[in-house]
């Protein structure tokens, strides 16, 4: 019988290790008690939403390791990801899992916990800027384009004033004049 | 006559003007009254959404308080402000808390959510409430067999069970048209759009692999129902000639544009000297 290599070095492993003291195991109910969070307890690990995502190859962490990285409290690993804010939210991921985890919408989530702590990227946070300042994401600038098709130059019924009040109060205001 | 409130949204009226009049075009000859809303604004789109859900929350439901005043159902060219507000009206029709929270915040305004008016997008009021056949008998000018593929656009499709929506009935809008639906792989595709303020490189790519499965496919056109859409798989053919060297020259009309031809709509009428790959040659298929 050949003798058995003696191991000198650790295993090969394809992830680093979890450090269970980093762990926050209400992170998971945390997400739960959020608007689309209510099934991710039945997520069984089967990767048919990181399949199904058109973008998870470009991914460090695929959709089904988010959402298992939550389970187990990883909320630093999660919040600080780029993947949440890459989440092209087209739903296919959504869409597909056989448990019915609302998993575009518990990103969604992901997104708005990491807005809270100020961490949003900045192009997003100049489109909430534009909607609190403005209102609405795009204004009218060439109107002899809409009168050449017989439309009025600027847009009937339009009124700012009703969102832009809403968004000062809400997050997003409250976030952006932290910003300022 | 039925009688919608119109939300127009922000990035057509701004951006796609040709895709409003020729829907307005398109409605009028069907006595679809589209009136446009009194005193709103954004959706917020999914980047609010992302930030802010309670804000996201309040300026749909606030959208959706004020089509409830008169009942009549809200119908938009985008899917961007279609996906905003079935979202909002699947959340709040599954929540009360969320109803009691968002009718709080209105009633400053003498609004209030009652759910009566249901949002849907342009195409789906068309195909529902005109009906196949009457659009059918509106056709003069036929698309003669052309081949065009139809992008969705996600917030349109998914989740099935807030949009409600049936890719069949982009398919039958267009075949109607005279037009033959191209069959592509990567037809249920994101175009990237959404990703775009984060990853401009990475939103070209998707474009690219949308566009690449059109062209392999066969298609000489595409149709859009969504100006977010529209944009990326018309703009980012330009930035494809610079980072790829590739040229895809596929141009891509806003639905009613095509029905408006199909009914004998001038191309002036529906603004086709507005695209950016130009759509010009699709008049070389309209038999008359």
């Amino acid at each position: 019988m050949a003798k058995t290599e003696e191991k000198t070095v650790p295993p090969v492993t394809l992830v680093d290790p979890i450090e269970l003291s980093e762990l926050d195991r209400d992170f998971r109910e945390e997400i739960h008690n959020m608007p689309n969070g209510e099934e991710l307890g039945a997520c069984f690990a089967c990767s048919t939403c990181t399949a199904a995502c058109p973008i998870a190859n470009s991914w460090d962490y695929k959709p089904h390791q988010l959402i298992r990285m939550i389970l187990l409290g990883m909320r630093e690993k999660v919040l600080a990801s780029d993947e949440i804010w890459l989440c092209l939210t087209c739903f296919e991921c959504q869409e597909r899992c056989p448990q019915n985890v609302r998993v575009t919408d518990i990103l969604f989530d992901c997104k708005n916990l990491a807005a809270e702590e100020g961490r949003i990227p900045p192009n997003v946070a100049e489109l909430g800027k534009e909607l609190v300042e403005q209102g609405q994401l795009y204004v009218i600038t060439a109107d002899w384009e809409r009168e050449d098709l017989g439309l009025e130059p600027s847009l009937p019924g339009l009124q700012t004033e009703g969102v832009q009040n809403m968004l000062k109060e809400s997050r997003t205001g409250r976030l952006l004049e932290e910003e300022d | 006559m039925p009688e919608y409130n119109l939300y127009a949204g922000c990035s057509v009226p701004a951006n796609y003007p040709n895709y409003e009049a020729s829907m307005l075009r398109v409605a009028d000859s069907f006595d679809m009254e589209l009136k446009y809303m009194e005193g709103v604004a954004c959706c917020g789109s999914p980047n609010l959404r992302a930030i802010d859900y309670e804000g996201w929350l309040k300026v749909n439901a606030r959208t959706l308080a004020i089509a409830d005043k008169n009942g009549n159902d809200i119908v938009t060219p985008c899917n961007g402000c279609f996906g905003s507000l079935k979202d909002v009206y699947y959340h709040l029709k599954h929540n009360e808390d969320y109803v009691e929270m968002v009718n709080a915040e209105l009633a400053s305004e003498g609004l209030e959510f009652t759910g009566d008016a249901k949002p849907r997008h342009f195409v789906e009021a068309l195909y529902t409430d005109i009906g196949i056949d009457r659009i059918k008998d509106s056709i003069t000018n036929p698309l003669d067999g052309v081949g065009i593929a139809i992008h969705y656009g996600c917030h349109l499709l998914r989740p099935k069970d807030v949009t409600e929506f049936r890719p069949e009935i982009l398919k039958d809008l267009v075949a109607v048209t005279g037009a033959e639906v191209v069959e592509y792989p990567l037809w249920k595709q994101c175009c990237g759009a959404t990703v775009l303020p984060v990853d401009e490189p990475l939103a070209i790519r998707l474009a690219r692999d949308k566009l690449k499965s059109m062209k392999e496919a066969g298609a000489q056109f595409a149709t859009v129902v969504c100006p977010a859409c529209g944009n990326q798989l018309d703009l980012q053919q330009l930035d494809l000639k610079n980072t790829y060297g590739e040229e895809y020259n596929i141009p891509i009309l806003h639905y009613p544009q095509i029905l408006g031809l199909a009914m004998g709509l001038s191309e002036d009428e529906i603004g086709l000297y507005l695209n950016r790959v130009p759509a010009e040659p699709i008049l070389e298929h309209v038999s008359k």
